[in-house]
């Protein structure tokens, strides 16, 4: 039996619907933005896991080489000379069937029998008459690949069709032979399977090995020190698992940051779940004021408000939660595209639902609620019960408190600053100061508007009369309802702030340096593998072409991560390309085409702690070499582990001539679109390039900058629906707090119209409060963002930009907003009936 | 404006119903009375007698269901809620038991409200505030919010707004209702006074005896009819 006590308040809240449904639905949004991140980031990695795991099958260890990968001999010898038996050699790549981008695996289908299992169909592990034949037509047929069937079906091709594959540039035949297991095809989609030498042949590789997958039994320490006393210099023994997650890694800082955002929507929740609560408590208080005159104690009236605001969390989160899956996977596209562009392909289509997630989603709506119902709950069981049926004390009791509160927001900021300066490189840290900040600002927040209104309602009055007046001194009268909703929006905007003036900072910086690194007119290139010589050679001989730059994108891998080496040989136009940030040019640039030295990327540079003069140790064909750092330069690159090498130093180094794209220089006189015709009239035929003016390459890649904060945007704008609700939410619990006041002033003759007027003009002023109290908030997390954000997480250096269109367009907005959300408030006043004037409260 | 023979109100078989869940509670049954320019009356009656409806009717704030009310020559339940809200604005005063300030508004500005409501001249306003707070001996506490008064000043307060615009008719729902005894005769003498020296109607909802004691004459209603002769001055 529900105590009657209980029944009294649930009573209450069927009685005010749009109350109760506000309130549900701004937890709900913010609950939802956290359970589809969660599951969007979930789903990307399990999903690369997954496709990692079974690639990796049974192997716990691999070989690993150099740029080029290693020669296939060292497989042969370790097998017949050393004896080392589970092994399976492994050529690896990328290829496109119809411009869909798939990885291509190439395994020696007798070495496959215990390694992987999806591969065990087509080898002779299965003794019986369908898998003798799919392995024999796997051996004998040229071209013969498996895949799974959702790739197959995506790709529309059956089994015994011939179709055509595209690797390096180039067209090669292929026959579906076979299909995976059903069973053991998780993980798989967007992955073909081939004999090994057809691997090498579709990736110009021939007598090369990408790696080498071994499976040592647990605890054979013996086994694997035997294995690394034998193999050359320059290559290495990793743990396969260890090298999934280091390249898992790679986009954790991406993910991170994403989930800050996420919680973003969840703050600004926070405000309203406060709202809402504080709201009902105050409408409540006559009610309170009975229960508490009648014998309740404080501790039952504790009780009963975070009781009854854990059940509304509780609802409100389960339906965030099923919105959440919903907005999943909404936004596993996207983040899955972010990481395809970056960092490493996954394939994945489908969220993948995890109870860690829902249960985060459930604590995060149950969790906020009671937290933020904590204090109108202690507020209402420190009435008097006397008190509590007078209003005017719960205004003078908050506007008491004021002082206070913006004194611990004060502190809040101060803490905030200290943890951003002590917190050395953690980027979690950096995101808890900017959450801190934002709540030490919003705690600031109700005396700026305390005093704000009091300043402004003179001016109000003068210009407009005294209902002016009263619109605008009752927005600082009652805070205690308008001065959550002002927070609310202001947070809300001031995030639109600081991430727009990031992102527009961004942007420029990244534009001029793309302005800057393009120095060639034309650059040409491979999307995966290596240019054709001949090729190189006669776009050299083009007319119109008078110099051109080559370069070469390898990886080197050790058990701390990748590290990406740019192998350039410069044209004499070249080096203004690179923005050296630490030495001058004319003093690098010569070591650099002369000595064993590299320059490093600013983000390699913050995330290794190197400088000029250090050294960075690199696997090179003779074992571990130290390079010299002779600058930094400036880039945007994701990764932070570029190096820059000319290639002169590289080909002393590494087994690898391949080149990927080179930049060509054009005579005065030359015209691109020319010149681009003529380059792609040479390459038909012979390999499929990428040709592109540096003003097209420059769009290309402010096109994938600005998908990369799709993402973004779609946070915050959901960040601000959310306060959007907080704004009507709080006028409409203005509009009924005040139902009476309304009432009296219809009374006296105020028209429907001018009482509508009276509440637009009040949500106007509360949206230009929450908008210009969001700019100082959105300017310093603009700043934090770039400065420690953006710095922690990637390593890059922005110049922060305002343009002040952004700060414009963010009043405009908010007032925009709040006027919006002040439609309805408005048109409820106006309908107030002037006879509940005359009713004794 | 005013109708001959002095009549200020007219009341032509009034009737209100409400609707309590599934059935009808007519309020007031063909009620019909006629009050005088400069008269003060008492409406006396229990709880749910219909007192406070009869007041909204007059004033404007609600609509009858039948029968007219003609206040100052202007048959109000003909006009539409914009006209009654003007008319209202302009020929009505209000004191209510709850007083019913604006609590965010200074005393000095509960008045303005209505002042500039009735666009009455800006020059003309400051001097009409002093006059009618120096009336109900507030002077003082022009620039003090409502929430600092006692009740017997807030009703004072209340008195003085009502009176601001020099109304046809003062429609007072127990103005004492929510004030001790000594508050309560101070409200009901300068009540008296101030309506009487500025010539207006006044009609009071009230149970007290007391109150109707100040008033020319009693009107008694019960299950929305009077009982005594409107018209005739009543004993008390």
């Amino acid at each position: 039996m529900i105590p009657v006590v209980y029944r009294a308040n649930f009573s209450y809240l069927v009685r005010h619907p749009w109350q109760l449904s506000l309130s549900l639905l701004g937890i709900s949004i913010g609950v939802a933005v956290i359970v589809a991140v969660d599951l969007a980031n979930d789903s990307a990695r399990k999903a690369f896991l997954l496709s990692m795991d079974a690639v990796t099958g049974e192997a716990t260890h691999q070989v690993i080489g150099g740029p080029r990968g290693i020669e296939e001999t060292l497989y042969t010898r370790l097998r017949v000379e050393h004896g080392i038996r589970s092994l399976a050699p492994v050529v690896e790549g990328n290829v496109t069937v119809d411009d869909v981008s798939l990885q291509v695996l190439g395994v020696d289908l007798f070495a496959e029998q215990e390694m992987r299992s999806f591969t065990r169909r087509s080898t002779v592990a299965e003794n019986d008459d369908a898998t003798r034949s799919l392995f024999r037509t796997m051996l004998v047929e040229p071209g013969a690949v498996m895949m799974s069937v959702a790739t197959a079906d995506t790709l529309g091709i059956a089994v015994g069709e011939r179709f055509d594959i595209s690797a390096a540039g180039r067209r090669h035949g292929a026959l579906l032979a076979g299909l995976f297991d059903a069973d053991s095809s998780q993980g798989l989609d967007n992955l073909v399977t081939t004999d090994i030498a057809n691997a090498q042949a579709w990736l110009d590789a021939p007598g090369r090995l990408s790696r080498i997958d071994v499976r040592i039994a647990d605890g054979d320490i013996a086994y694997r020190e035997k294995l690394e006393s034998v193999l050359p210099a320059d290559t290495t023994l990793l743990a396969a698992a260890g090298r999934t997650r280091t390249t898992a890694e790679m986009s954790k800082a991406f993910m991170t940051n994403l989930t800050a955002m996420s919680l973003l929507a969840l703050l600004v929740g926070l405000f309203l779940i406060y709202n809402s609560v504080s709201f009902s408590v105050l409408q409540r208080r006559r009610l309170i004021g009975i229960l508490r005159a009648l014998g309740m104690t404080r501790r039952q009236t504790f009780t009963l408000i975070l009781t009854e605001s854990a059940g509304i969390g509780l609802v409100a989160a389960t339906a965030g939660v099923v919105a959440g899956v919903w907005l999943g996977e909404q936004l596993l596209g996207l983040v899955a595209q972010s990481i395809n562009d970056f960092y490493f392909r996954v394939s994945v289509t489908d969220i993948s639902i995890s109870t860690a997630s829902i249960g985060k989603g459930v604590a995060a709506g149950v969790g906020a609620s009671l937290f933020a119902a904590a204090v109108p709950a202690i507020e209402a069981a420190s009435y008097q019960p006397r008190l509590a049926m007078v209003r005017s004390v719960l205004e003078q009791h908050s506007r008491r408190l004021l002082p206070v509160v913006a004194l611990t927001g004060a502190g809040t900021i101060v803490v905030a600053v200290c943890v951003l300066a002590l917190s050395g490189r953690s980027l979690v840290a950096g995101l808890a100061a900017v959450f801190m900040l934002i709540l030490g600002f919003a705690l600031c927040v109700p005396l700026v508007v305390k005093m704000s209104t009091a300043l402004l309602a003179p001016f109000a009055g003068l210009a407009g009369g005294v209902w002016a007046r009263l619109a605008v001194s009752e927005i600082g009268a009652s805070l205690s309802r308008t001065g959550v909703a002002i927070v609310a929006l202001a947070v809300a905007v001031s995030a639109t702030i600081g991430v727009s003036v990031m992102v527009d900072s961004f942007r420029l910086s990244v534009g001029d340096w793309l302005q800057q690194t393009l120095q060639a007119d034309v650059y040409a290139g491979v999307r995966r593998g290596d240019m054709d010589r001949d090729l190189i050679a006669d776009f050299a001989r083009t007319p119109g072409v008078e110099a051109i730059s080559t370069s070469r994108r390898a990886w080197l891998e050790t058990r701390d991560g990748r590290t990406q080496i740019l192998a350039i040989r410069m044209a004499p136009g070249s080096y203004a390309g690179t923005e050296v940030l630490d030495a001058e040019p004319e003093d690098v640039w010569p070591s650099f085409d002369r000595d064993d030295v590299v320059l490093v990327s600013e983000p390699y540079a913050y995330r290794n702690g190197v400088g000029p003069g250090d050294d960075v140790r690199l696997r090179t064909r003779t074992g571990d070499e130290l390079f010299r750092v002779a600058a930094t330069y400036q880039s945007y690159d994701l990764n932070a582990s570029a190096l820059l090498m000319s290639r002169a130093t590289y080909d002393r180094h590494f087994d690898d001539d391949g080149i990927d794209s080179i930049g060509l220089y054009l005579a005065d006189d030359a015209d691109v679109d020319d010149v681009i015709a003529e380059l792609e009239s040479i390459s038909a035929g012979r390999q499929d390039l990428l040709i592109n003016s540096n003003v097209r390459i420059r769009e290309l890649s402010l096109e994938i900058f600005d998908r990369t904060f799709v993402i973004t945007d779609v946070l915050y704008w959901l960040a601000i629906g959310v306060a959007f609700i907080g704004i009507l939410s709080a006028m409409l619990a203005l509009q009924l707090e005040r139902a009476r006041d309304l009432a009296v002033l219809r009374a006296l003759g105020m028209t429907p119209g001018q009482l509508g007027r009276m509440i637009t003009l009040q949500t106007s002023v509360i949206g230009l409060l929450s908008g210009i109290s969001a700019i100082p908030l959105g300017l310093v997390m603009a700043y934090v963002l770039i400065e420690v954000i953006n710095r922690r997480a990637f390593g890059w250096q922005i110049d922060m930009a305002i343009a002040p269109g952004i700060l414009v367009s963010a009043v405009v907005f908010a007032v925009a907003a709040a006027l919006l959300a002040g439609l309805y408030p408005a048109w409820r006043a106006a309908q107030s009936q002037p006879a509940l004037a005359m009713r004794e409260e | 404006m005013t109708t001959p023979g002095g009549v200020e109100i007219s009341l032509q078989n009034l009737s209100r119903e409400f609707t309590e869940g599934t059935r009808q509670h007519r309020v007031l049954d063909r009620v019909s009375a006629e009050f005088r320019r400069g008269e003060t009356v008492a409406i006396r009656g229990r709880s749910g007698s219909g007192k406070s409806t009869l007041l909204n009717l007059v004033g404007g704030i609600d609509a009858p269901d039948d029968g007219q009310v003609i206040v100052a020559g202007i048959d109000i339940t003909q006009l539409s809620e914009r006209d009654r809200t003007l008319f209202r604005r302009r020929h009505i005063g209000f004191v209510y038991q709850a007083f019913n300030l604006v609590p965010t508004l200074t005393v000095a500005d509960n008045i303005r409200l209505v002042l500039e409501l009735n666009e009455v001249p800006a020059p003309q306003i400051a001097p009409r505030i002093e006059m009618l707070l120096e009336a109900v001996g507030l002077s003082d506490r022009d620039g003090s919010y409502p929430d600092v008064l006692s009740g017997g000043e807030q009703q004072r307060v209340a008195i003085a707004r009502a009176l601001s615009h020099r109304p046809a008719v003062l429609l007072a729902d127990e103005p004492t209702g929510n004030l001790d005894d000594a508050s309560a005769e101070d409200v009901l003498r300068l009540l008296d006074t101030l309506v009487r020296q500025a010539g207006g109607t006044m009609l009071v909802a009230t149970h007290s005896a007391r109150v109707a004691s100040f008033c020319d004459r009693v009107l008694e209603l019960h299950n929305g009819k009077f009982t005594s002769t409107p018209g005739e001055p009543a004993a008390t």
